[in-house]
């Protein structure tokens, strides 16, 4: 029935669906379709403050996307990024907390490289229950999402909590010189962008490299990966640990880059839409940048949506599902239409042989 | 033992039942589903607007229109996964993380739209609590055997049945072989696909409605993350029960026992902090999970899509 659909309505279809979905939410909430697309626009590219609100949400969700694109390429599923970000924060903060008044170049470089070493340590257990053990790694790494919570509560509730009185549980701030310099100012648009740049380049160089092969291999076929020397403990490993040193480093960033304070609620929903942007995002850098922007379009758009005309934000996360899926289906169509192209191509040589 | 021992027993037991309740008919629906090939990654999503559906269907009616609705609710998630995954050809995986986000989307966006913050929570009256006369009076396991919801009953029933219908009828035995090798099922006269979606309709039905005893069965309202990851507990109980309908009823009751005491510690001033005893019942299915990782049997065809 779907399958005959020819593939290239599909696209067509799917973004149909999608506005078709989104205008009836927002009619079912009361509201008029024009001036919440208005809304939610002003929310997103409203002056030059909410454009960089837009880019600076799109930071932590791409540094996660680009880290877990590896262990997808290879067929392995973490969806821990979540408690990896928030562990990530945890590790950056006491770091840096540890050593107040080191000079801005130490301070920096300590919190990243603790930020990432707490992303990966927080990564490890599944990892290794993974490749030793055969243990599930959707479920152990969504289960450790939950102990990491706890744990980021508790610490931030008693070790790391701040000796001020507040409302709600919170660090200390963190010191100036251990804060991400700002790109452009009056807004808070810092230097962590770099870290989408150059992890970008990174997983571009990955997936031309002849070990990146392998990986994309292993997905499919472990014998044939595995004569290319690749082993699966280090596929599982080598890509789990990847993936949780960039959602510690994402951690780091939303502390470091932005209020210089560590909440329990530091990671909000960052890992898990990492994860969907690096499925949205096709598994390569370009498609992940793109996709990250469009999710932080959402976040911040949805926001303003709800400010200007009462529509709640979680239509956000509606949309994001509803994207999700249409990006699968448009892509599952295309994969049909490469398979049953690849035996006419084989088939010519066969019929011109005498 | 003293008294207020036993009184804690009885506590503790008393609300891992009830605890277990919703787990174990979302890991139920989880069980038949990978029985039939398919990991349903949905089941979080499901159970949300299953919660959210039982509210507004018994404020709007009563319990029963509320318990009805959430299975509605969940089985029409099923079928959109099920003709996503069989019909449109999209990853399993994939197809489940955006029903999960579709459901907790539209159980927040719904709820928000009903209720708009700042206003008082609506609460619904609970479905009545079923005493068996005599037993319910037998001291630590009478309250959490013979004074529960009948939604517990009803899930204990159920998980009877599914056993019973699985390893016994015909439907169960087409059911398994589809899971098992779809091919020879398919050149055997069995509808691969039909039994598939059918299958994800009546496990997403049966996700929903254990949304929904959350919320009529026990709480009386709805809130945010009010599923709290129950979703993926189920899943992992299904492993951890070998993919028997009985193992995941013990599973989900392992699970609700830790949540029990987390509870209990909550309202009570014990010496650890009580993060910790938050963290139990996920430490301890997480541990489940690792100790029944070895000689697994899963469906052979289990996440493998159907033609590949």
């Amino acid at each position: 029935m779907l399958s005959r659909i020819p593939e290239k309505l599909w696209l067509g279809l799917v973004l149909v669906l999608f506005a078709a979905t989104v205008v009836i939410l927002i009619v079912l909430a009361g509201a008029d379709p024009v001036r919440a697309l208005q809304g939610l626009l002003d929310g997103a590219f409203g002056d030059r403050y909410a454009i960089a609100e837009t880019i600076v949400q799109a930071v932590p969700i791409a540094i996660v996307a680009l880290g877990v694109a590896p262990a997808l390429r290879a067929g392995i599923f973490p969806v821990g990024s979540e408690g990896q970000l928030a562990i990530g924060a945890v590790t950056a903060t006491a770091t840096v907390l540890a050593i107040r008044g080191a000079p801005a170049g130490v301070a920096l470089a300590a919190g990243c490289i603790a930020g990432m070493l707490g992303g990966a340590a927080w990564a490890l257990l599944p990892a290794i229950l993974r490749a030793r053990l055969r243990v599930n790694e959707i479920l152990s790494t969504l289960l450790m999402n939950y102990l990491a919570a706890n744990l980021v509560l508790w610490l931030v509730r008693t070790v790391l909590g701040t000796a001020e009185a507040v409302a709600t549980p919170r660090s200390d701030r963190l010191p100036v010189e251990a804060i991400i310099p700002k790109l452009v100012e009056a807004t808070r648009l810092h230097w962590g962008i770099l870290a989408v740049v150059l992890g970008a380049g990174a997983l571009a160089y990955w997936i031309r490299s002849v070990r990146g092969l392998g990986y994309d291999i292993f997905a499919t076929h472990r014998d044939l990966a595995a004569r290319m020397g690749v082993r699966e403990s280090t596929a599982v490993i080598g890509t789990m640990l990847v993936s949780g040193a960039a959602a510690g480093l994402a951690g780091w960033i939303q502390v470091a880059g932005l209020q210089g304070i560590l909440y329990p609620s530091v990671a909000g929903g960052l890992g898990f839409t990492g994860v969907l942007v690096a499925l949205l995002g096709g598994l390569g850098p370009l498609g992940i940048v793109i996709a990250s922007f469009v999710m932080a379009v959402l976040t911040t758009g949805s926001n303003g949506l709800q400010t200007d005309t009462g529509v709640p934000a979680s239509i956000a996360v509606i949309a994001q599902g509803v994207l999700l899926l249409g990006a699968a289906l448009v892509f599952a169509a295309r994969q049909r239409k490469a398979r049953t192209a690849i035996p006419e191509l084989t088939a010519k040589p066969a019929e011109q042989a005498p | 033992m003293n008294a207020a021992q036993i009184g804690f027993w009885a506590v503790l037991f008393a609300g891992a039942v009830r605890l277990a309740t919703p787990i174990t008919l979302a890991a139920l629906g989880e069980t038949l589903v990978e029985r039939c090939g398919i990991v349903n990654l949905g089941v979080e999503g499901m159970m949300a607007l299953g919660a959210f559906m039982g509210v507004w269907g018994a404020s709007q009616q009563s319990w029963g229109m509320g318990l009805l609705l959430g299975a509605a609710a969940g089985g029409s998630l099923g079928l959109l996964m099920g003709l996503a995954v069989l019909k449109g050809g999209v990853n399993q995986i994939v197809a489940g993380i955006a029903i999960t986000l579709l459901g907790i989307g539209l159980a927040d966006y719904l709820f928000q739209i009903w209720q708009p913050s700042g206003r008082s929570a609506v609460v619904v009256p609970l479905v009545p609590i079923l005493r068996v006369p005599l037993l319910d009076q037998l001291p630590v396991i009478g309250d959490a055997l013979f004074a529960q919801s009948p939604l517990t009953y009803l899930a204990v029933a159920a998980v009877a049945a599914a056993g019973f219908a699985l390893g016994r009828t015909t439907p169960g035995l087409k059911l398994r072989s589809v899971g098992d090798d779809p091919e020879a099922a398919q050149l055997r006269g069995v509808d691969v696909v039909a039994v598939r979606i059918a299958t994800l309709v009546l496990g997403g039905a049966l996700a929903g409605f254990g949304g929904a005893t959350i919320t009529v069965g026990y709480l009386g309202s709805f809130s945010d993350d009010v599923t709290s990851g129950r979703g993926y507990v189920a899943i992992a109980v299904v492993i951890i029960g070998r993919w028997s309908p009985v193992g995941a009823m013990l599973g989900a009751l392992l699970f609700a026992v830790f949540d029990s005491l987390a509870l209990l510690a909550q309202s009570g001033s014990v010496g650890l902090p009580v993060e910790f005893f938050s963290s139990l019942p996920y430490a301890m299915t997480l541990l489940a999970l690792v100790l029944t990782a070895r000689a697994q049997q899963a469906p052979r065809a289990l996440g493998r899509a159907f033609g590949d």
